[in-house]
């Protein structure tokens, strides 16, 4: 391979835009590192997944070729085999392949980084190289991108050591991944990514493509710092370090071209359906890029691809943006768009598919009704089932007959439990993993009314135990709830999150503290630490505890409280916790930003209004609140209808009138 | 082993030539010119002529009809890669019948007499060996190769014969062939072109720098003031991609409408077209003809969330029925549509039609 490494370079040098020497060079990540489409990733890794009829890695790696890339490693951990195997006979291994491709494999890496580190150790690249995932979509030409890149370190000395592709799409976008919503701040000049310095934009209308230009720094850089595991850390840790270390990061945002990273089953959804749309033209179905046999399909009007000897019976309409690959036979009367079938499928009488994905040699009986569903290979649906949006059929499940499965239902011929036990061994081999399933398929049946009658598979329950499994099921679909704090590192778009952690810490501490009747001291120390931990304002963290206090009664016993054991059991407790408040509110401004958190939360519980009057007078009693603080709200906080309701309750009123009085008493009694 | 050596060198030449013709065309439509690739196209086949292991005509025809059918399946829209294929195979035809002593005139003449006494298409095998076959189609391909360089000169040459003084030429998008010939004709003459944009690709808009940068009096019209334009205009004037077996065109989008309302002002509709873009094709086969590119020029990726409640198409390619054609003209000289099937019949052997 290597000697051939040599002649390649002359042979093609003549096409390629720059005259460098050195060939382009590439690093594909064939591994996600998650499990974001499991159970589906069980039986096939993802970069095998078909989109389109075609392998997600075929078509990174025609997006790299078509740059010019001439050399790629690819690194693949999870079922590596399956991927050697596939690449093996795929056209990037022919002789001649203008893109060398070396398979790597190894079964320690478990993240972006350990990949990273190995191709420092192994001192793999020579000069900048491509690094993407082995499930990126896209027809960017990042020549441009890469021009950039070495002028600018040309020019400043390899202080650059990244640039990252970015493309221009609007927020609301369908192909905008929601768990990489990003923003970026950049120097709008030098395209810099920056924090902090004078002039910058910050953008919101960005797509991360998921493709970064690299130099050799950035695999030194991994093996430096041994904690960085995603590219995210390394983003981060760079930001963070730029005035020490003195490395950037620069933007690449482009226009043309489309660049998506199939993420999750949601980006799969609409990345497959952008295909076929045409958007990342000129890779389309029927162009047959990967230059295999019986592959070749035809493109009709309202983007209709039909492979070879495709069957339609009667009365059946293709309406649009169909794909349907080889020998695929389809009944009489059958309605059938936005969909992808693969090779080798049946679909019998009267089906409605529409926004299907249908893998190879899927079985579909009559009156059969699929919407916005993945189904994988070998899968058989029987007569008269509906599947409802967002349902997957992982590979080799029977449903049905007469069932209709509920949105997001997800079927495997794993059991969900079987995983569980499984967590540690995850990667490894897997022919050892097939051996475990089939053993355990053996010896647990399938629920009938689940899966049907004759069904076979089991179901895979989005609130099954425990908040992991919650989480993955939502995953598979790209609905995430609660973002994991990794997905959006360089936003802050988890703000509204850590706020409402940190707020669940606070009163964690304050329910131990009084249960183990632990000193004030202790529970200020203790929020104080969890302040740095969240990194929240000083500002937020009163508020936060202001509410966590005043809110702790309905937390205790329920939100059915009369407003007289809510005063009853709260007014105890401010007294108890007193310390604390004062220890945060010491500046005039401080007690303003306390009232408004009270004035926000018994907006909020207006029941229970009249309990606020109490509330106030106890703190002004334990000297939490200054009355002039008390008196300045109460005349300017007023800013919209319900506050200004607020201000005219009686109690209120009369408790300010004595305010008013006391002060009025103290300070002629001064003169 | 040099031999292999110079086959690996071969295919791999070939797989580099599919895969440009594959990512050929991003967006606005072929990267390169035409003639550009048909020169592409003819210096391949040469190199394979001439490196590939072949002993009898036939067994060259062969492996050119398989290469030439891979090319033409690699990117169908492409037309003159086929074109030239068949122009190849035509050469291979003729020197094996030269060396063989036939007289090719003969073989050339398809009268409606010969074709009732012939009774079957000549059953030739194309087995016998000749030493100097080789050298000889390498020859006549070299010859091509200088017609191919002459095409836009010869198309050029005619341009005083068509464009007169203070005339008003209307044109659409851009072509080189058409650019060429109305900068010849503004050495000698003065004259007014209007050029339709032709969105989404907006071509025009270089074709307008084009022509006002050697000092024609250029205006860019969009394309719906076409029709509203038209009565001032003397001659449309315009390029095409292919030039079809029924002396139809498939040109770049938006020139139907351009040659509906020339016809409607009666305005004589001209087109520059060498003879490498004339095609046996017909226009109705419907995968290849038809060609459409990302949407994003139509409606661009950053518009959001409409895009996914509405379908956007973006088609390349527009087709001009002949009736609408006033003249051709190609580099050996100017003919009316209804002649077409001739020149196709002097172009390409009635065999290799179909690749």
């Amino acid at each position: 391979m290597s000697s051939r490494g040599g002649k390649q370079k002359k042979g093609n040098v003549t096409s390629e835009q720059e005259e460098e020497e050195q060939p382009l060079q590439a690093v594909l990540v064939a591994d996600s590192f998650n499990r974001r489409f499991f159970p589906i990733s069980k039986d096939q890794p993802r970069a095998l997944l078909p989109l389109g009829n075609v392998a997600m890695i075929d078509y990174t790696l025609e997006f790299l070729t078509s740059t010019g890339v001439q050399e790629t490693f690819v690194f693949c951990c999870w079922m590596s085999n399956k991927i050697k195997d596939h690449l093996l006979k795929s056209k990037w291994c022919r002789p001649t392949s203008p893109n060398v491709v070396h398979i790597i494999t190894s079964d320690l890496y478990r993240s972006l980084g350990d990949v990273l580190r190995d191709v420092d150790a192994k001192n793999l690249v020579r000069n900048d190289f491509i690094l993407v995932y082995g499930d990126v979509v896209s027809n960017i030409d990042v020549s441009q991108a890469l021009q950039e890149h070495r002028h600018r370190r040309k020019v400043d000395k390899n202080i650059s050591v990244m640039t990252m592709v970015f493309k221009e799409s609007s927020p609301g976008h369908k192909s905008r991944c929601e768990e990489d919503d990003v923003i970026v701040a950049m120097d709008s000049k030098s395209k810099r990514f920056s924090m902090g310095t004078d002039e910058f934009e910050i953008r919101h209308d960005l797509l991360d493509c998921h493709i970064s230009i690299c130099s050799p720094q950035v695999a030194e850089l991994f093996t430096d710092n041994f904690d960085y595991q995603t590219r995210n850390d390394f983003v981060r840790g760079i930001l963070v370090n730029e005035e020490i270390l003195g490395n950037q990061i620069h933007l690449y945002v482009t226009q043309d071209g489309y660049g998506a990273r199939v993420s999750n089953l949601q980006m799969y959804d609409s990345v497959s359906s952008d295909m076929v749309r045409r958007w990342v033209y000129p890779l389309t179905p029927e162009a047959n890029f990967t230059d295999q046999q019986g592959q070749g399909c035809t493109h009709s009007r309202h983007n209709v691809y039909r492979g070879a000897e495709v069957s339609l019976g009667h009365g059946s309409q293709m309406e649009e943006n169909v794909l349907i690959g080889r020998d695929t036979s389809i009944g009489a009367n059958c309605h059938i768009s936005n969909s992808v079938i693969g090779n080798n499928c049946t679909i019998g009488d009267n089906v409605v598919l529409d926004r299907a994905h249908m893998w190879n040699n899927v079985h579909i009986s009559s009156n059969v009704e699929i919407h916005q569903s993945v189904v994988c290979d070998g899968a058989v649906v029987k007569e008269a089932v509906r599947l409802n949006k967002q349902c997957v059929l992982a590979y080799n499940v029977v449903i049905g007959p007469n069932l209709s499965l509920p949105e997001g239902t997800v079927v495997s011929m794993h059991h969900p439990e079987e995983e569980e036990e499984d967590d540690d061994d995850e990667f490894l081999s897997d022919d050892q993993e097939v051996g475990h399933s089939k053993d355990k398929t053996r010896q647990k049946a399938f629920n009938p009314a689940e899966v049907g009658p004759e069904g076979k598979g089991y179901i895979w329950k989005a609130s099954m135990n425990d908040t992991e499994d919650e989480e993955l099921a939502q995953c598979l679909w790209g609905l995430v709830l609660n973002p994991d704090p990794e997905s959006d590192s360089e936003s802050e778009a988890s703000e509204e999150s850590q706020d409402r952690t940190f707020q669940l810490e606070v009163l964690g501490t304050l329910q131990r503290g009084l249960e183990e009747n632990i000193v004030c001291d202790n529970l200020v120390l203790e929020i104080n630490s969890l302040k740095y931990a969240y990194n929240i304002t000083l500002k937020e963290v009163m508020q936060i505890l202001t509410r966590v206090v005043l809110e702790y009664p309905f937390q205790q016993q329920g939100t059915q409280l009369t407003t007289l054991q809510y005063t009853g059991s709260l007014l105890p407790l401010l007294k108890t916790w007193s310390p604390v408040f004062k220890n945060y509110i010491k500046r005039a401004q401080d007690h303003l930003d306390c009232l408004s958190a009270v004035e926000e939360l018994f907006l909020e519980q207006d029941t229970h209004q009249t309990a606020m009057v109490k509330v106030l007078m106890k703190m002004y009693q334990l000297e939490i609140l200054e009355e002039e603080a008390i008196l300045k709200w109460f005349s300017t906080g007023a800013t919209n209808d319900k506050s200004r309701q607020l201000r005219k309750n009686q109690g209120l009123q009369k408790f300010i009138q004595w305010l008013k009085e006391a002060e009025d008493e103290s300070s002629e009694e001064g003169e | 082993m040099p031999g292999a050596d110079k086959e690996t060198d071969l295919t791999e030449r070939i797989e580099a030539f599919l895969a440009d013709l594959k990512r050929g065309g991003s967006g606005t439509g072929p990267l390169r010119g035409s003639g550009e690739m048909a020169r592409e196209t003819t210096y391949l086949l040469r190199r394979i002529t001439a490196q590939a292991r072949w002993s009898s005509a036939g067994d060259l025809m062969e492996i050119i009809r398989n290469e030439g059918r891979r090319m033409t399946a690699a990117q169908p829209s492409e037309t003159t890669v086929g074109n030239m294929v068949r122009r190849v195979l035509k050469i291979i035809r003729e020197e094996y019948a030269r060396s063989r002593g036939s007289s090719e005139e003969t073989e050339q003449q398809e009268s409606l007499h010969k074709l009732l006494t012939a009774g079957e298409l000549s059953e030739e095998t194309f087995r016998e060996h000749f030493v100097h076959l080789k050298a000889n189609v390498i020859e006549a391909i070299n010859e091509l190769l200088t017609e191919l360089d002459g095409t836009t000169d010869n198309i050029a040459m005619q341009a005083l014969e068509h464009i007169h003084s203070n005339e008003v030429i209307m044109t659409v998008g851009r072509s080189r062939t058409v650019e060429a010939f109305l900068k010849d004709a503004a050495r000698k003459r003065k004259f007014h072109v209007i050029v339709a944009e032709c969105a989404p690709f907006c071509q025009g808009h270089e074709m307008a720098t084009g022509l006002s940068k050697v000092g024609i009096e250029t205006t860019v019209i969009a394309d719906a003031a076409i029709f509203a334009v038209m009565s001032r205009v003397n001659k449309v004037i315009i390029g095409t991609q292919t030039v079809l077996a029924n002396g139809g065109l498939r040109a770049v989008n938006g020139t139907h409408s351009v040659a509906l309302a020339a016809r409607h002002h009666s305005t004589p509709l001209i087109i520059c077209a060498p003879m490498f873009k004339l095609s046996p094709q017909f226009p109705n086969e419907e995968d290849t003809f038809h060609k459409f590119v990302s949407p994003h020029e139509v409606l661009p990726f950053t518009a959001g969330e409409i895009l996914s409640k509405v379908n956007v198409h973006c088609p390349v390619f527009d087709y001009v029925p002949p009736e609408l054609i006033t003249l051709f003209i190609s580099n050996i000289g100017g003919n009316a549509p209804s002649y077409i099937y001739r020149l196709m019949s002097e172009l390409y052997h009635p065999e290799d039609h179909k690749l």
